[in-house]
């Protein structure tokens, strides 16, 4: 058997999307026992994309495949009296709860914190809302979009934008849920060690938006104290970053003194280059636009995969800016085993994304391919929570699963 | 102080790391009621000691006196600092002496960094067979790419983050610094779940962190899909494959915007309530989500001619009353003066010793029984003391030797 982190760990996922799946991703790769509640339509990430060429199909999207390996899932409609039966007897098989839904939700099934550590008093819950659960936004709406502005971080994108009458932008993808998700797992796994020693369970209150104000910390405390000017649009000229080549695009951080003149020596050592001051980072910080353009006009002459190669094993700072191919051919992930390859009953055998931690002792693997809607119902109710076959076709045939 | 019991009271943390990738990482361990104790050469401190956080309006001063920059602060509360010069024998005799008294070792340099200076696991795990050790790195500490080195934009760029990034029309975009914080954050996880093991085990091990795949494991579905469809997913802006409106929109005044997601049918008719043009609702060229996406371009005209006149917050607060998704795009004049924020005390005030009062991002997130005191970020060296002979148990003679070798400061 596989030595797992976190062995043993019960935890009941009522959760959709991405950020409360993606914290029961993170937990049951590591080992817990995961048990996905999704309501008998599914998980709404069912339906998005993106899907394989034979089209849309609850069972083949990606972000629903990738976001819930390792679990087993059972369908379970809280709106009948019966399913938050059915609901309480999993809050007290669990050591964590993990809930994305707005806090309203479990509260007006009857299900409030203090109902449910009266029937489990050591149970973790781990809540995520956009704003929080208190305070004046606490019960406002808010997703990807909303949240990253909300956060700070949206305002200061797109870097270099040289239009400051253009809208700001978000990140691609969904990295207020991803985020959010790394956040409770880390929160959640906290509170299970804090466990062990106060003997009782807690609840957990993560804002989206504070998930995102989390990554800006270090932005706007030097905007507030050093009278620094965060902005998407540069109050100056950058000194380095992203340059086009010959093929895409690659990010230069040549910034100390050592790595410019490493870079000078990539470029071949040009004479607009030469002069002893540009050894200087002080001097390149207010001059380096002068020779700007024709740095850009020599790394247009440039493959990204090549001058990344030749300049980073130099000891320059830089990378190439990586499609999704890209990344699904790197030699240095294939080296490092980042891919695991997951079998699928409707999906196919696909290369899925693994983690970015290897351990020694408890490696992270996939338990089981995300699950099929309902594919664990007759296996959970009726072997592990004792229904009959009978109750159990009571359950299918009034919509409760 | 609470009289409470914090989840990693009683744990040790000899901290290697620099910059944010590190420091944010064994920060959260701090918070949770880690003892970290942050080693530092005095001649080669960590690297953000020694600079503002670019760029700044003035010229001039390049360079923040050792212990006042917001870079050091912002990631570095709850610590403990010890000065050791890990280039001498006696530097490493004596960070060898903390690690036998820790449980967590976490370094983010150069990948190797740590076995060159005689602090791998294998020598580490030496004097303490159950340690657990971080060592997170650019490309990994295996590969064709080890040895190569990058920051946070060069992690975003080659995790596939950045390629997806910006407008539709425009070339992609790296963002910030906060790449490395959401893989301090994803470190912080395994640690978190390293201790689990070790506390029903006994175990220790060696935790090889890649920061450039922690980006690439937030694009999962991306990739995914990219495996099973080979289209190469591309940037667009704000929109959304589905839904809209979903933009963000110029507001009344000098770069001010407001970002707006509507989703159903019915956050529609609200919206076209609300901004007096009920009629859209029922035009067949909005009335349905998939007839919105077709006709975004001209939707989002109609709906920037009505916020570019009219107050930001205002629309925000209208939106937000008619349980619309809205939000301002908060700089960081905003982000501090949210009163939201404030009733949820997500900055923390802490009294820095040289500086006063700092308002600083506490955690993100909140936890009764895990809340902790935060304490200012540790001035170079001010820990010694505590360190070498409170816990190492160096008498003040051999202190003073060391301190008269430039073994420590």
């Amino acid at each position: 058997m596989v030595k797992s982190a976190l062995n043993g760990i019960k935890v009941i996922e009522l959760a959709n999307m991405v950020s409360g799946p993606y914290c029961g991703k993170l937990l049951a790769d590591m080992g817990a026992e995961v048990i996905k509640v999704e309501p008998p339509e599914g998980d709404p990430s069912r339906q998005s994309g993106p899907f394989p060429e034979s089209g849309a199909h609850t069972e083949r999207s990606a972000l629903f495949l990738y976001n819930n390996t390792s679990k087993r899932g059972i369908t379970l409609n809280l709106d009948k009296v019966e399913g938050v039966t059915a609901f309480r007897k999993l809050l007290k098989w669990g050591d964590v709860l993990i809930d994305n839904n707005p806090a309203q939700r479990l509260e007006s099934l009857g299900l409030d914190w203090g109902t449910m550590r009266q029937l489990n008093p050591m149970l973790v819950y781990t809540s995520i809302t956009p704003y929080g659960r208190t305070g004046p936004r606490a019960s406002n709406k808010g997703d990807e979009l909303t949240i990253i502005h909300a956060g700070g971080l949206g305002n200061l994108l797109p870097t270099r934008s040289l239009d400051i009458d253009r809208a700001p932008v978000k990140m691609g993808g969904y990295p207020v849920g991803y985020h959010a998700g790394l956040t409770a797992a880390v929160a959640t796994l906290a509170a299970l060690l804090g466990r062990e020693k106060t003997s009782r369970g807690q609840i957990i209150d993560i804002s989206l938006q504070e998930v995102i104000l989390t990554l800006v910390r270090v932005n706007i405390a030097s905007s507030r104290y050093h009278d620094t000017t965060w902005s998407r649009v540069p109050d100056r000229p950058p000194a380095m970053g992203r340059m086009k080549t010959s093929d895409g695009y690659i990010v230069v951080g040549a910034i100390e003194d050592h790595h410019f003149r490493a870079f000078t020596e990539l470029m071949g050592n040009p004479e607009w280059a030469a002069a002893e001051e540009w050894g200087s980072m002080t001097y390149r910080r207010h001059h380096l636009m002068e020779i700007a353009p024709k740095m850009d006009e020599w790394m247009l002459t440039q493959r990204k995969d090549d001058i990344h190669h030749l300049g980073a094993s130099k000891g320059i700072p830089m990378g190439p800016i990586n499609t999704a191919r890209d990344v699904m051919t790197s030699e240095q992930y294939a080296a490092r085993g980042y891919f695991v390859t997951v079998d699928h009953p409707e999906a196919g055998s696909n290369r899925y994304a693994g983690w970015p931690y290897q351990m020694s002792a408890t490696p992270p693997f996939v338990q089981r391919p995300a699950p099929l809607l309902g594919e664990h119902n007759q296996e959970i109710y009726c072997n592990e929570f004792g229904y009959s076959p009978q109750e159990f076709e009571q359950l299918q045939h009034d919509g409760v699963i | 102080m609470v009289n409470k019991t914090l989840p990693l009271e009683g744990v040790r943390v000899a901290d290697f790391s620099w910059v944010w990738a590190g420091p944010y990482c064994t920060m959260l361990l701090a918070t949770l009621g880690a003892e970290v104790i942050k080693v530092e050469g005095h001649r080669r401190t960590d690297l953000v000691r020694h600079g503002v956080v670019w760029p700044l309006q003035d010229a001039a001063p390049q360079e923040t006196p050792t212990n006042q920059g917001m870079s050091l602060n912002s990631v570095n509360m709850s610590k403990k600092s010890v000065t050791l010069d890990l280039s001498r024998p006696e530097g490493v005799q004596l960070a060898k002496q903390l690690v036998a008294i820790s449980d967590v070792v976490v370094d983010n340099m150069r990948a190797g960094a740590m076995v060159r200076l005689g602090l791998g696991y294998k020598e580490l795990r030496q004097v303490r067979p159950d340690i657990i050790v971080v060592s997170s790195s650019s490309r990994g500490q295996e590969g064709p790419e080890k040895d190569y080195g990058g920051y946070a934009t060069i992690h975003h760029a080659i995790g596939g983050g950045a390629y997806i990034t910006g407008y539709a029309d425009d070339a992609p975009c790296t963002s910030g610094g906060d790449s490395d914080i959401m893989n301090a954050t994803a470190t912080t996880y395994a640690i978190l779940a390293a201790l689990f093991h070790k506390v029903q085990t006994g175990e220790g091990q060696f935790i090889d962190f890649s920061q450039c795949e922690g980006v690439s494991c937030l694009i999962g579905e991306l990739l995914l899909g990219y495996e099973m469809n080979s289209q190469i997913p591309e940037r667009m802006g704000n929109a959304h494959p589905e839904y809209a409106p979903h933009n963000v929109y110029q507001c009344w005044g000098v770069d001010r915007w407001l970002a707006l997601e509507v989703h159903s049918d019915s956050e529609f008719a609200t919206l076209a309530y609300v901004i007096g043009k009920p009629d859209l609702a029922e035009d067949p060229r909005f009335a349905k989500m998939a007839s919105r996406k077709a006709n975004e371009v001209e939707l989002d005209r109609i709906i920037e001619d009505w916020t570019r006149q009219r107050d930001r917050d205002w629309m925000v607060n209208e939106f937000s009353q008619a349980g619309l998704m809205a939000a301002p795009s908060r700089d960081w004049k905003d982000l501090y003066a949210d009163p939201h924020l404030k009733a949820r005390q997500a900055f923390v005030t802490v009294e820095h010793p040289e500086i006063g009062e700092l308002e600083l991002v506490g955690v993100p997130w909140k936890m009764g029984d895990a809340e902790a005191d935060i304490r200012y970020a540790p001035l170079l060296g001010e820990h010694n003391d505590y360190v070498l002979h409170g816990l190492l148990g160096l008498s003040t003679g051999e202190i003073s030797d060391l301190r008269r070798n430039d073994i420590i400061m």
